[in-house]
């Protein structure tokens, strides 16, 4: 499988680290990256779930038009956009022509499209605050916002380990290929090389859990010494550490602005529920 | 009066499940402005010593514990180990797990935070300048060099301002010259800010130049506590210990093993070294050294002339890609030849291109010019797969070549994998070379530091390749088993055409290289024999390297070469003295 | 802390060792999972799904709380955020229903060395979430379009992609990738990586040490897991029988539907129920345990 080998090769230590962290952390250059992370969070909240109890379509399409906004303003990767619809349409796609053959007809789209609609909003207003948010400030944001510090804590410990983790990951697989045999041929649909490589990524962790699992004591001994536990349990830590998040004028306005748009859009909405379809 | 700032009393230690103790009845104190080396051989319980100063030992490590710790004058009982290492920064030997956070600044100042100092990213600045780290403040840690994550680790120790400052052995993987900047900023921190400062070295030349006080740990229970020069003179005792004095004491000590005086001790470094040789031997003079003069080095030599190149590398040049998406070239337009039965040597500093140019050869990384043959074959682009017959490299962390779970099963996957006929006996062949018989059924992971690098290259040698190349195949070890280590690379002379070291130990350079080439930047500053290169001290210094202690004494002994082991040394030194003593009786 | 403690009790240390190596190992796992491209043979999708053998070896070698939890986690930070794919509240659901299937697999185990058990328990595990993840799905469209039941075999189609992916799910990435390298690894890793850790390896054939805060949420999981049975087969035949009922016979649709979404709905319920009962228990416990 040719793209089994070229999801291989894309997997070189380099090429992940720089493409991730340093898409990570090069939001900050944007409009809403220069928000306070728990407006974004906040924001997101409503957009998260409140799409899912709106039939209203006049009202679905006016949220997706604010999302089409927040998600140039945040200049998302065109990649993940495409993944996304992509995503979206084998998902609803698929959902049509079974509907279809169950005897369904034309009809059964027209809540479909609905569905999809939703699912958009949903999804651009996850790209859009997620991608606006380097890892430091989501974790802070979360923190803030009273989510386990634990789990703040990990969030940024994932990546200062991901490079170390995936530079190991990268010396073991190679020691698997240079003392190991790939098959002679490439079988049927390339089924041979495709088995031999997943049997070597499987076989990886192995060897991989155990060398993690030393690296995993000196961290946390370290992490006692550097007093985490510490300051898990003290309040005054985590005030000092958010000290630094505050509400701008700019928070203000973009929450109020955000607010007034969908109480109009509410109010049209009911005005003219059948605006589209 | 220096206050106490640590105080051990009869502190017997057993690790859960474990039969003996690992500390026996150990009793120590520490003097504020203290510089202490902590020695003893692998598993004489050094750092199981150091982890009872901050508490992790009896709170964090749970097993039986008996005796008092005082810390600064109160008694560590009940006091957790976050608050007992308020005051003492502890620095591991693996140190890059310690580093938590994802950039230089945040890891820093993440101790002083935890402590809720509101001041805590000052705290973190000023542990940077202290360390000299400020310029790589917002930098991400893994794009740190290993020297400056060494250095990271000790700044986010330093920014509580401790009192005493643990080091687990602060030099072990870094060039001599990066070893000498992390040891002169603890000797600022131990001068100008009067921290207190413990290390666990292997190094005799660094405790020499740096260290007041040597604590001499076996079997788990301290035999002594001694100044430097009194601790280090004691060579026979610290010999049977597998400790090695500095180079110079050890040559003073062979040439003269008489118990001394108390007043008269070896000298620790080559400046003392030579008052102390001129003084013994007072008539040396400078020309009565011809009759050997070209006996010892000469005759390996000889036979190395026209032999077939294994390695071709033409216009080879590599480039990573940075963060940033610039490109960064690590090799430059670099030739290279390299001939059967050669040992090479490949020095340089930190960065120099000594692993990319061993990674290029072993066809691991794609050149991204040039091409490099090896026994003939173009390698550049062949799948992993194919290329173990021909380099074999061995990497610098031994366990990340451990895929299976016991010895022999290592030794054996490349054999399996292909299907060699006599298999089985040549993996019994290779358990024999190196050694390994009686861990054969062991999980390679839990084998000592010296035993694992035996397994690695055995894993490599197995595969018969035409050229080995193994990446600092001396770093972390102790000084016994880097000697014993030495002798293993002699076995694989036997197994292996040509092998390629890449290493900052000169004294292993010294010992077994044929020929070394030095790298700067890059590329292949200087090719050719050891006596060409250790003679050239500018070209040395340009590479971030230093003389070994022998090389230095012969030096300003003014000897009429270069000595590089110290047998040469003594040979050298005794006819000296015949010759000095058949003068006098003429 | 600072006495040994008898039996299979953690420190709080331990317990953050095991979240973070649960968390780093499934984490990068899910990285790669992510980029290895899928065979899509029509509505079936031959995918490696996840490397659920990495929490499920390490669910039964360790405390399967800290294990599941953290390689739930480590998904939603490697797999998801650091992507770029971090799907919200959407993720909050995968993370429930992981951590559940892996924990419940984990305490099904109680001697590692016995590779029957092992097996049993990993298929089942892939089983749990599958299933749940599919319920979960179910219950979004049936959310998210109005008037489900008004919409020919819209709800048909549902319960047949669910119902294959769930199958798919089970039958390849859960031999392929749950099964045969789980029984191949624990047993292996028995005793071998505990020791790095610093800590004592399981007994084997001891239950868990069963404290006070233990006893329940073995009930509850049991429970629920009879009642994911149950569910099972009733939603699978349920699913045929509709097929049967596609002409205009709505009437009886619609009462099938409401089974059908009662139970899930109870199911769903359930989850969340435990999960809530569990977070305070660790709560307390974890406060218990920084107060000794």
């Amino acid at each position: 499988m040719e793209a089994v080998k070229r999801a291989l090769n894309r997997i070189s230590v380099e090429q992940i680290k720089l493409e991730l962290l340093g898409n990570a952390y090069n939001s900050s250059s944007t409009f809403l990256g220069r928000l306070d992370p728990r407006t974004l969070l906040v924001w997101y909240i409503f957009f998260a779930i409140v799409p899912w109890f709106v039939y209203n379509r006049t009202v679905l399409l006016g949220m997706f038009a604010i999302m089409v906004v927040t998600t140039i303003l945040s200049r998302v990767s065109p990649y993940i956009l495409f993944i996304l619809c992509l995503g979206l349409i084998s998902q609803v796609g698929w959902l049509f022509l079974l509907s279809l053959f169950f005897g369904g007809g034309i009809e059964s789209l027209l809540p479909m499209l609905t569905l999809t609609l939703k699912l958009s909003v949903i999804s651009l207003a996850s790209i859009t605050v997620f991608s606006s948010l380097d890892p430091e400030r989501l974790s802070d944001g979360l923190s803030s916002l009273g989510v386990p510090d634990v789990f703040a804590f990990s969030l940024s410990y994932g990546y200062r380990i991901l490079p170390t983790l995936l530079e190991e990951f990268h010396q073991i697989l190679l020691s698997f290929r240079l003392r190991g045999q790939r098959p002679l041929r490439h079988g049927l649909i390339y089924w041979r090389t495709a088995t031999y490589y997943l049997r070597i990524i499987v076989l990886v962790f192995y060897p991989l859990m155990l060398n993690t699992a030393k690296r995993s004591r000196t961290t946390i001994e370290a992490l006692e010494t550097r007093g985490f536990t510490y300051g898990l349990n003290n309040p005054k830590v985590k005030k000092l550490k958010l000290a630094y998040l505050k509400m701008k004028i700019s928070d203000w306005c973009f929450l109020s602005g955000s607010t007034v748009y969908i109480a109009l859009l509410f109010w049209f909405g009911n005005q003219y529920p059948n605006l589209l379809y | 009066m220096r206050k106490t700032v640590l105080e051990l009393n009869g502190v017997t230690f057993t690790y859960p499940g474990a039969e003996q103790p690992v500390l026996r009845d150990v009793s120590l104190q520490l003097k504020q402005g203290d510089f202490t080396a902590v020695i003893g051989s692998n598993g004489s319980g050094k750092s199981t010593l150091c982890k009872c100063f901050n508490g992790l030992i009896p709170h964090y490590y749970t097993g039986d514990f008996s005796g008092e710790v005082i810390v600064s004058g109160q008694s560590a009982e009940g006091r957790t180990v976050a608050e007992l290492s308020r005051t003492m920064g502890y620095v591991y030997q693996d140190f890059e797990n310690q580093l938590v956070r994802p950039t230089v600044i945040d890891d820093v100042s993440f101790t002083p935070l935890n402590y809720g100092f509101a001041d805590y990213k000052e705290r973190g600045e000023r542990a940077l300048e202290l360390t000299g780290l400020s310029e790589v403040r917002d930098e991400f840690v893994w794009q740190l060099s290993g020297g400056q994550k060494h250095l990271l680790a000790l700044a986010g120790s330093l920014a509580m301002d401790p009192e005493v400052l643990v080091i687990d052995e602060p030099v072990a993987q870094l060039d001599p010259q990066h070893a000498r900047e992390i040891y002169e900023i603890l000797r600022r921190l131990n001068v100008e800010h009067g921290k207190t400062i413990v290390v666990i070295e292997h190094h005799a030349e660094f405790i020499a130049d740096y260290c007041q006080n040597v604590i001499l740990m076996d079997n788990g229970s301290i035999r002594w506590q001694k100044p430097v020069r009194e601790a280090l003179s004691s060579v026979s005792e610290l010999l049977e210990l597998g400790i090695y004095p500095p180079d110079v004491t050890r040559a003073a000590w062979m040439l003269n093993p008489n118990p001394l005086s108390v007043q008269e001790q070896y000298p620790m470094n080559p400046e003392e070294g030579r008052s102390y040789f001129i003084s013994q031997h007072r008539a040396v003079e400078d020309n009565n050294c011809s009759m050997f003069k070209d006996k010892l080095c000469l005759v390996e030599e000889s036979a190395e002339q026209k032999k077939e190149a294994v390695v071709q590398m033409e216009g080879v040049g590599l480039s990573y890609r940075t963060i940033h998406r610039t490109l960064h070239p690590v090799l430059k337009d670099v030739q290279l030849e390299l001939k059967r039965g050669e040992s090479i040597a490949l020095i340089g500093n930190n960065g120099a291109g000594k692993s990319s140019l061993m990674k290029l050869i072993a066809g691991i990384a794609k050149p991204s010019g040039g091409t490099v043959h090896v026994k003939g074959t173009l390698i550049n682009g062949l799948p992993a797969e194919r290329l173990s017959g021909i380099a074999s490299y061995v990497f610098q962390n031994p366990e990340e070549m451990f895929i299976e779970d016991c010895v022999r099963k290592e030794i054996a996957y490349y054999l399996k994998a292909r299907k060699v006929p006599d298999m089985d006996e040549r993996v019994e062949n290779m358990l024999q070379s190196f050694r390994l018989g009686e861990l054969a059924e062991r999980d390679a992971r839990l084998l000592s530091g010296g035993q694992q690098r035996r397994v690695s290259l055995a894993i490599g040698a197995a595969v018969r390749p035409a050229v080995m190349l193994l990446d600092e195949p001396t770093a972390n070890l102790d000084i016994s088993t880097k000697q014993e280590l030495v002798k293993v690379l002699e076995t694989l002379r036997s197994h292996v055409e040509t092998v390629v070291i890449a290493t900052h130990d000169m004294q292993l350079v010294a010992e077994w290289a044929s020929r070394i080439i030095v790298m700067h930047q890059g590329q292949i500053i200087a090719d050719g024999s050891k006596e060409d290169i250790f003679a050239d001290e500018q070209l040395l210094r340009r590479a971030g390297l230093a003389q070994t202690q022998l090389m230095e004494l012969s030096r300003v002994l003014g000897l009429p070469r270069i000595c590089c082991t110290l047998e040469d040394f003594i040979v050298s030194a005794e006819l000296q003295k015949e010759e000095v003593t058949h003068h006098g009786s003429c | 802390m600072s006495t040994l403690k008898g039996r299979y009790t953690l420190t709080q240390s331990q317990k953050m060792m095991i979240f973070v190596l649960s968390m780093s190992l499934y984490g990068l796992s899910n990285m790669f999972t992510e980029l290895i491209p899928s065979v899509q043979l029509g509505p079936i999708e031959l995918s490696v799904e996840y490397f659920a053998f990495i929490p499920l070896t390490l669910c039964m070698l360790f405390h399967p709380l800290y294990a599941a939890v953290g390689a739930a986690v480590g998904e939603m930070i490697f797999g998801e955020l650091m992507l770029g794919q971090f799907g919200g509240l959407g993720e909050l659901e995968k993370f429930i229903t992981f951590s559940l299937a892996m924990y419940v697999a984990g305490r099904m185990v109680s001697d590692p060395k016995n590779r029957m058990q092992v097996g049993v328990a990993a298929i089942t595990g892939v089983a749990i979430h599958q299933f749940c993840s599919a319920a979960v799905d179910i219950v979004k469209v049936w959310v998210g379009v109005e008037e489900l039941e008004a919409v020919q075999g819209l709800t048909e189609s549902i319960v047949v992609i669910e119902g294959v992916g769930f199958l798919n799910n089970v039958l390849f990435s859960g031999i392929l990738f749950a099964l045969l390298p789980t029984m191949y690894l624990v047993p292996r890793l028995y005793g071998k990586i505990e020791p790095l850790l610093g800590m004592k390896p399981r007994e084997r054939n001891m239950k868990y040490a069963t404290g006070t805060w233990l006893s329940p949420k073995l009930v509850i999981s049991g429970i629920i897991l009879a009642g994911i049975a149950m569910g099972a087969e009733l939603l699978s035949e349920s699913g045929w029988s509709l097929g049967e009922f596609e002409l205009p016979g709505a009437e009886s649709n619609e009462g099938m539907l409401i089974w059908v979404s009662m139970l899930v709905a109870a199911i769903v319920a359930g989850i969340a129920i435990t999960i809530q009962i569990r977070r305070a228990a660790r709560k307390r416990h974890e406060a218990g345990q920084i107060d000794a």
